[in-house]
């Protein structure tokens, strides 16, 4: 009898997952609400429109996928991976790149790749300065802003001098993630553009040890000042930066930054924030970056990824994505390429007075070249060794 | 005959499905360890992965953490157990305790921590509750959690474990035999002056505790490996040698794995470090313990022992409250700003939401769960059977059982993993499946095992000596006598395998999302209101297939109802 079950059950088994394996797996990060929706929305649209069924793989963290790819090709699984597409940019990129974990040379044969003009725009085929060699394809752009709880606070800091300010008159009411997290790297990345001075340029080259002296010594300058100021007298960070959002819902912190300015708004909709929060661009620059999308060197669905790549950079799709009530994540087409109609539909709605004001950002700050993110994070553990 | 195949096949697949994923699972930890890792390009044995391990600062404070904690939490939670049994023994309240502690064994224990959070972090509902009388208007800048020597991560851990030990102890108690022998010697002693506090510390305690020593060395063991509560709860400057483990492994850098790989070992030799400093501190106070019982006193521990476990009641009382009640709040909040202690007003948009996006991954666990709980219970009643009758193994198969346990689940399901690309590259339910059954097996095993210790033998004995054929008896004397413990072990299965996180998500490739998937995903989101829904959902899930195991065997296989019927 348990023979007889057991092979039953095994045989159930094995037609069910042969059907799952028919859709392509989207491995993404899973811990926003607006981004799940998006992308359920996405799933939606590809099988309607493309004939195409998409899998939303929740990730805790997108390391998870990384692993998972690292695992098949050590069993030399070479053509029939379980991660199809993948949503990364910076370190993640480029380890994956390093390692031969991607597909290659795909992108610049999709029809509305054309659209983010690359020729004009190096962020589309630099991540964190390294070249995407066809590798990954742009999905959207973000920048670091700020936001205070307006109850508590009147005057926010407009720049890092005055970030330093505010520190010292509400101690223990900012914080920043260890910069294991992408969020805790870029408010490094923030202090050192800014502390850097004439050396700035240094940033934008490969790290060489004379360059990370110069601008090592300029940030912990700062940071030194910064750490007693800072939330749990800088003896903990939190290692999210959903932790952070946390902290301030909380009113632990009074002060916060984030990467998705759209988040806010919504965070606040859904009561996750206070409705007293109000968002800004600091004076001194907002670093900004663009996050990409590639295919596992091994998926067993290419040619149904790269379709849906295709409709994730079409016009409908990213005028979506960019909806402040849906992502409001920044489009990557050069919208000046478009029809007037198409144009039309990346005009920004009236917004919630929490979210970003439209004009806000005073000038962007490029993204260092990625060997800075790992010679920064480096220094930093060196200099406050007890945190891991 | 045939019945007897059965058995010996049914024993061979319990050994298989046991041994080949463990040691699949042992060689994927092992090798990355001794430098071997050729999908990043290691493709000989070195020591770099042991150097890159020994040149982390702080190592040794990450060990001795991970062993503190552990010690202290296991001591804790041995103590708050050995009070309540001691004041509660023969008392009725007993069983009402039972039924009112076994619900805290479902709470999943990153849930467990995320409300000891709630309860403690400075802005949490403690503060708020005191905050009038200090005038803060804003949450205090200190913060009693997350201190460096693990505090906070030993009261979670103990609150968690305590009911799980209390409820073993009571279990061991019930067995015919001894509850009989206890009983009775309880009565002399106390016709001999003892008072019921002391009777209890003299009498029942040795004989309870060497039956209690497994479970306790499975709470030693967890609580050195685990990284749930440490995540939360615990230091970060350094944390605990396991949570760093899984930094490493999550890590971007992919050349880490190497180093977590040697962690993972070094987690091993801890966590049997921990367990041989425990044997050795029971070796130090027999002695001690020995001399205490024979000393004559009649009234050690008559007016300590009451009032500790009246403190151990109200604490864990109040924290599961507490714990119950926040969690509830939050899924329905509004805004909720820091002095109040309720939130503004309540919504049921958070429920809507959650409800919303889990109908697929429910169905997912339910089927994964129904199908592994199952299969386990074949194999281990087949296992037992066997092993009753048969010859015994060459080796102890039974230790083989807590590997798993005790190996950090990253480090361990990497060569689960591997195995499975090399065996079915495509395949998503099977390696879910096989990694379920490695962790749901060995708490079946446990809860089975004990219910076949107590069964009477004399009833089988009987049913043969009347002619019945073995299968016969194993049918109709067996399986019915052991229908309430099939349902407990079932719904104990049911509730390991629905809380696996990190096997689901390995080996399922992710494409498999389950209710725990989705709740750790969301709880590393920033929305808490919504992570509360994921966090009771996971919680009603396991005490509903709880009740019905307490529910079923009184309906149907209950000799009162069936002679009214």
């Amino acid at each position: 009898m348990s023979l007889k079950g057991s092979l039953c059950a095994w045989c159930l088994l094995v037609m069910i997952s042969a059907s799952q394996a028919q859709e392509v797996q989207f491995h993404a990060w899973g811990g926003s609400v607006q981004v799940n929706q998006y992308i359920q929305w996405l799933s939606k649209q590809a099988s309607q429109e493309l004939g195409i069924s998409v899998n939303h793989v929740k990730l805790a963290d997108t390391s998870d996928a990384v692993s998972r790819v690292l695992a098949e090709k050590a069993a030399g699984n070479n053509g029939q991976g379980s991660v199809d597409l993948i949503w990364l940019n910076g370190e993640n990129f480029a380890a994956m790149k390093q390692h031969g974990l991607l597909h290659k040379g795909w992108v610049s044969d999709l029809s509305h790749f054309k659209l983010t003009n690359p020729a004009q725009n190096p962020g589309m085929t630099m991540d964190f300065g390294v070249p995407t060699d066809d590798q990954e394809a742009p999905w959207g752009k973000a920048a670091l802003v700020f936001y205070y709880n307006q109850a508590h606070i009147n005057q926010p800091p407009h720049n890092a001098a005055e970030l330093l300010e505010f520190a010292r008159q509400h101690p223990g009411r900012f914080t920043y993630p260890l910069p294991v997290d992408y969020l805790g790297s870029s408010f490094l990345k923030y202090i050192a553009i800014t502390q850097a001075g004439r050396w700035q340029s240094l940033l934008y080259a490969p790290v060489t040890d004379e360059a990370r002296d110069k601008i090592t010594e300029r940030m912990f300058a700062y940071l030194d000042q910064l750490h007693p100021y800072l939330w749990q007298q800088g003896q903990q960070f939190k290692r999210q930066a959903s932790e952070l959002q946390q902290l301030f819902s909380d009113h632990q912190t009074l002060l916060s930054f984030t990467f998705t300015a759209a988040e806010v708004p919504a965070a606040v909709s859904r009561y996750d924030l206070p409705a007293s929060t109000r968002t800004y661009a600091m004076q001194d620059g907002s670093l900004s970056n663009v996050h990409f999308v590639a295919i596992a060197f091994n998926s067993a669905h290419k040619a149904q990824a790269k379709k849906l790549v295709n409709f994730m950079l079409s016009v409908p799709a990213q005028a979506y994505k960019q909806r402040a009530d849906i992502w409001g994540d920044e489009t990557v087409l050069d919208v000046s390429l478009l029809s007037a109609e198409q144009q039309a539909l990346f005009v920004p709605t009236t917004a919630a007075p929490s979210a970003l004001p439209a004009g806000a950002y005073h000038k962007m700050l490029a993204e260092p070249h990625a060997s800075w993110t790992e010679a920064l994070k480096e220094a930093w553990f060196d200099r406050y060794p007890r945190h891991h | 005959m045939l019945f007897q195949r059965c058995l010996q096949l049914g024993w061979w697949l319990f050994a298989v499905v046991l041994v080949v994923p463990v040691l699949a699972g042992l060689l994927g930890m092992l090798l990355p360890a001794a430098g071997y890792f050729p999908a990043l390009g290691y493709h000989s044995l070195s020591t770099v992965a042991i150097q890159a391990l020994t040149a982390t600062p702080g190592l040794g404070k990450m060990v001795a953490l991970s062993v503190s904690t552990a010690l202290l939490s296991a001591l804790l939670s041995l103590a708050g157990c050995i009070t309540l049994l001691a004041t509660f023994f023969q008392h009725r309240g007993l069983h009402r305790l039972q039924h009112l502690l076994s619900p805290v064994l479902v709470i999943p224990h990153a849930a467990a921590a995320i409300a000891v959070a709630f309860l403690l972090s400075p802005a949490g509902w403690l503060s708020r509750l005191v905050a009038p009388l200090f005038g803060w208007e804003l949450p205090p800048a200190f913060s009693v959690l997350n201190d460096s020597a693990g505090m906070g991560m030993v009261l979670a851990f103990s609150l968690k474990e305590l009911p799980f030990l209390l409820l073993v102890s009571l279990g061991i108690l019930s067995q015919p035999a001894l509850h009989y022998t206890l009983t009775r010697q309880v009565a002399v002693a106390q016709s001999l002056g003892y008072h019921p506090v002391t009777a209890f510390l003299k009498v029942v305690l040795p004989v309870l505790y060497p039956q209690l020593r497994l479970p306790l060395l499975a709470v030693l063991a967890y609580a050195s490996a685990s990284v749930e509560i440490p995540l939360i709860l615990g230091p970060d400057n350094p944390p605990t040698l396991a949570v760093a483990i899984l930094h490493w492994f999550n890590s971007v850098d992919l050349t880490d794995r190497l180093q977590a790989s040697a962690g993972a070992l070094l987690q091993v030799l801890t966590t049997v470090a921990v367990i041989a400093l425990w044997l050795a501190g029971e070796r130090m106070l027999k002695p001690w313990c020995r001399q205490h019982i024979t000393n004559g006193m009649r009234s050690t521990g008559r007016r300590g022992l009451p009032i500790l476990a009246g403190m151990t009641l109200t604490v864990f009382g109040v924290a599961m409250t507490a714990i119950c009640a926040s969690l509830i709040l939050w899924s329905v909040a509004t805004f909720w700003p820091y002095p109040s202690v309720l939130p503004d007003d309540i919504t049921t948009i958070h429920w809507q939401q959650g409800l919303g996006q889990l109908s697929g991954p429910l169905a997912n666990t339910l089927v994964l769960g129904a199908a592994i709980s199952l299969s386990a219970i074949v194999l281990v009643v087949l296992a037992l059977e066997a092993g009753r009758s048969g010859p015994s193994p060459g080796f102890r198969l039974d230790s083989m059982l807590f590997v798993p346990l005790i190996v950090p689940g990253i480090a361990f399901l990497y060569g689960l993993v591997w195995l499975a690309q090399l065996v079915a590259p495509k395949a998503v339910w099977i390696p879910v499946y096989l990694s379920h059954l490695v962790y749901v097996m060995p708490y079946v095993f446990l809860s089975l095992a004990v219910a076949y210790r107590q069964f009477d033998t004399r009833y089988l004995q009987v049913a043969a000596s009347l002619g019945s054929s073995p299968f016969r008896v194993f049918c109709c004397i067996r399986l019915p006598m052991l229908f309430a413990p099939l349902m407990v072990a079932f719904a104990l299965g049911l509730a390991i395998s629905f809380s696996q996180y990190l096997p689901t998500l390995l080996a399922g490739g992710g494409q498999l999302a389950t209710l725990t998937t989705e709740a750790v995903a969301v709880s590393a989101g920033n929305s808490r209101r919504l992570a509360a829904v994921y966090v009771i959902m996971q919680m009603i899930l396991p005490l509903a297939g709880f009740i019905l195991a307490w529910w079923l065997p009184t309906l149907l296989f209950n000799p009162m109802i069936r002679r009214r019927g």
